[in-house]
């Protein structure tokens, strides 16, 4: 099993109330698996995102990734699990503006910190290829459209050869047709054995992954299969 | 990350951000420019001093003068002590082993006649060792001899300030001169001396040493044999072999005299106690010139604090971003210091640059005395590089303590 959570719960206190996120959420996701997570905003989906992604810890339970607990990590060892086992893609892109594609996309070995930099740019360049994107290595993300952002910024999530890939929203400042080629990506992504994971409102994205999770206030509402990608 | 890394995110960073990196680092460059140039004056004016006291005679030297006996019931041996005398020079001469040389000094005011010209002119009394005799080279002539002062003889060597009026264009050794009556043959002219002291406020362009060349000289056994009778002296300059042997010498006289007077009925001070005093007065300067240099860099160092804290702002999320592909607090941390030593590192090169313009003003323009040494220059780039890296300190903690799902959430 990649992940297994058990009883999650995330409660934020803001002062006079306290607000429960996330309320009891145990779930388990194998090896391989095309999952999408979805429900209404403020239904504990982004927040169970954020903790799947380490970048949130729980208030309780427990969660262990790739067989090892990491619902108590913190800091620094937390900032390991995120660089070596997550790869994020975000809505709006989030690359870095002033810097090009490679540098962007070398990010992640820099911080892993095995590598010099010659061979950072090569592995970046490759995945950047990979993507499609090899006429576009030295240029800035502004200088690219919003879909060629969105492959550079999947080229991240994958440099470093993460064990679960977290989209969140991954289509949503795209149009119609360029969402369609960054949901061929993760399909295909999908189909060469990569865990992926969307978090999304909209049921035609989620529609591409053989597993629906639905969220209503902060605990799983539905959890089904799905015919899997067209 | 590793620093070489970090340091060359910094440089890029600055580089993509030119007009915020001139603003931020326009209190540095001022603030190292004017430790630049304070310290550059402040050395000047050492190095000035040190001069003025090399021209005096150096720092080997030390001065005994008689102490003023002010009560009323003398001792036997307060009143049977004839004070400094000509024959204790000669003792500190042949018994003191770390003496350099002795210069007793007889000083009379007295009339100087030749043909219908008469000046009432300052006349000393000395010997062949008098010790400005070396560094103050001779015009014409040639200085007083040991047979001179053996053989009582009326020769004497004159300032260079009269020569013209008493001489003219004639030949002046060899001329005969007439002091309190009694005929002198001049055997020497001493060059003349100049110290101006550069930018000083009271009377800059003086000629601090004119004083040596309106003195003359006769040796002082002539002077006590013709004039004063009694050999008591008014002080005594005496040297050290060596700047180090000075406290040896300070002790070796003050036995010796004190065994001659019975008592110790005399002043022993080194030149370099007088330039310590100096220096003193000095430092209180040096101390406000400090302050000023200090403030600017302070401001400097605020300056910065407040365009990083700004800029962190404006980076949320690219410090969100960051976080969420792996970097951690103590990653962000050093990015964001790394970027403030280096833009102050910048500073500091560039404030170097108008601080050595800045001395070339104070001291051409102003006249006032500077000096430049690698160690000043390194001194005031450091402080640049210690500014970036105390005011660096606070948003590089806000930078790497900041939560990364807040900083992804931030618009």
């Amino acid at each position: 099993m990649l992940i297994a959570t058990r009883d999650l719960t995330k409660s934020y206190d803001l002062g006079a109330v306290e607000v429960q996120a996330l309320r009891g959420v145990s779930m388990e996701i194998s090896e391989g698996e095309y999952l999408a997570i979805m429900g209404p905003s403020g239904s504990g989906k982004s927040t169970l995102m954020h903790i799947l992604g380490c970048l949130d810890t729980p208030s309780s339970g427990s969660y262990v990734l790739d067989g090892s607990e990491v619902s108590g990590l913190q800091g620094r060892d937390l900032a390991r699990v995120r660089n070596k086992k997550i790869g994020f893609v975000f809505q709006n892109f989030n690359l870095l503006p002033r810097i090009d594609l490679v540098s962007n996309v070398s990010l992640p070995l820099v911080y892993h910190g095995s590598m010099g930099k010659a061979e950072r740019a090569q592995k970046a360049s490759e995945q950047l290829e990979r993507l499609g994107l090899g006429h576009r290595l030295r240029h800035k993300p502004n200088e690219l459209s919003g879909g060629e952002r969105q492959r550079a910024a999947i080229a991240r999530a994958l440099v470093n050869k993460p064990s679960i890939l977290l989209a969140d929203e991954p289509t949503g400042n795209l149009d119609q047709k360029t969402g369609r080629e960054i949901m061929d990506i993760l399909d295909g992504l999908h189909r060469e054995g990569r865990t992926v994971v969307i978090v999304t409102h909209d049921a035609n994205v989620a529609d591409h992954a053989h597993r629906i999770v639905r969220f209503e206030d902060g605990a799983v509402a539905e959890d089904r299969g799905n015919g899997g990608p067209r | 990350m590793n620093l070489v890394e970090s340091i060359g995110a910094g440089v890029r960073d600055m580089a993509s951000h030119r007009g915020r990196a001139v603003i931020t680092v326009v209190g540095i460059v001022l603030g190292v420019a004017s430790v630049v140039t304070v310290l550059a004056l402040m050395r000047g004016g050492e190095q000035q001093s040190l001069a003025f006291f090399d021209e005096m005679g150096g720092l080997r030297e030390i001065r005994i003068t008689n102490r003023r006996i002010d009560h009323l019931m003398m001792t036997a041996a307060e009143k049977a002590s004839e004070q400094l005398t000509y024959r204790d020079a000669q003792a500190i001469q042949d018994e003191c082993s770390s003496v350099g040389y002795v210069d007793p000094e007889i000083v009379r005011f007295q009339t100087v006649s030749y043909g219908d010209k008469t000046y009432q002119m300052k006349v000393l009394g000395t010997n062949r060792e008098y010790p400005y005799a070396d560094t103050m080279p001779l015009g014409e002539g040639r200085w007083l001899s040991d047979k001179d002062c053996e053989n009582y003889a009326n020769v004497i060597v004159m300032g260079p300030t009269y020569r013209d009026d008493l001489f003219g264009d004639q030949e002046a050794i060899g001329k005969t001169i007439l002091v309190d009556g009694v005929p002198f043959v001049v055997v020497g002219i001493m060059a003349k001396k100049e110290f101006y002291f550069q930018g000083g406020g009271a009377g800059g362009d003086r000629n601090v040493l004119e004083w040596f060349n309106r003195s003359h000289y006769i040796p002082i056994t002539t002077m006590i044999k013709r004039f004063t009778v009694s050999d008591r002296l008014g002080g005594l300059e005496i040297a050290a072999k060596t700047v180090d042997l000075v406290p040896t010498l300070m002790e070796e006289t003050r036995t010796l005299l004190t065994r001659r007077h019975g008592v110790e009925d005399f002043n022993l001070e080194a030149k370099s106690e007088q330039m310590q005093q100096r220096s003193e007065q000095e430092g209180f300067f040096n101390i406000i010139f400090w302050a000023i240099a200090f403030v600017s860099l302070f401001v400097g160092g605020v300056v910065i604090a407040n365009i990083m804290l700004a800029s962190i702002t404006e980076r949320i999320r690219e410090i969100g971003v960051r976080k969420a592909i792996g970097a951690s607090d103590r990653d962000l941390f050093m990015q964001f210091l790394v970027e403030a030593v280096v833009v102050t590192a910048a500073g500091g090169v560039v404030g170097l640059v108008v601080g050595l313009g800045l001395v070339a003003v104070v001291s051409g323009v102003l006249g006032m005395p500077t000096s430049l040494s690698p160690g000043i220059m390194l001194s005031a780039f450091l402080c640049a590089v210690g500014v970036g890296l105390v005011f660096g300190l606070f948003p590089a903690m806000k930078a790497g303590r900041l939560n990364p799902v807040e900083a992804l959430r931030y618009e």
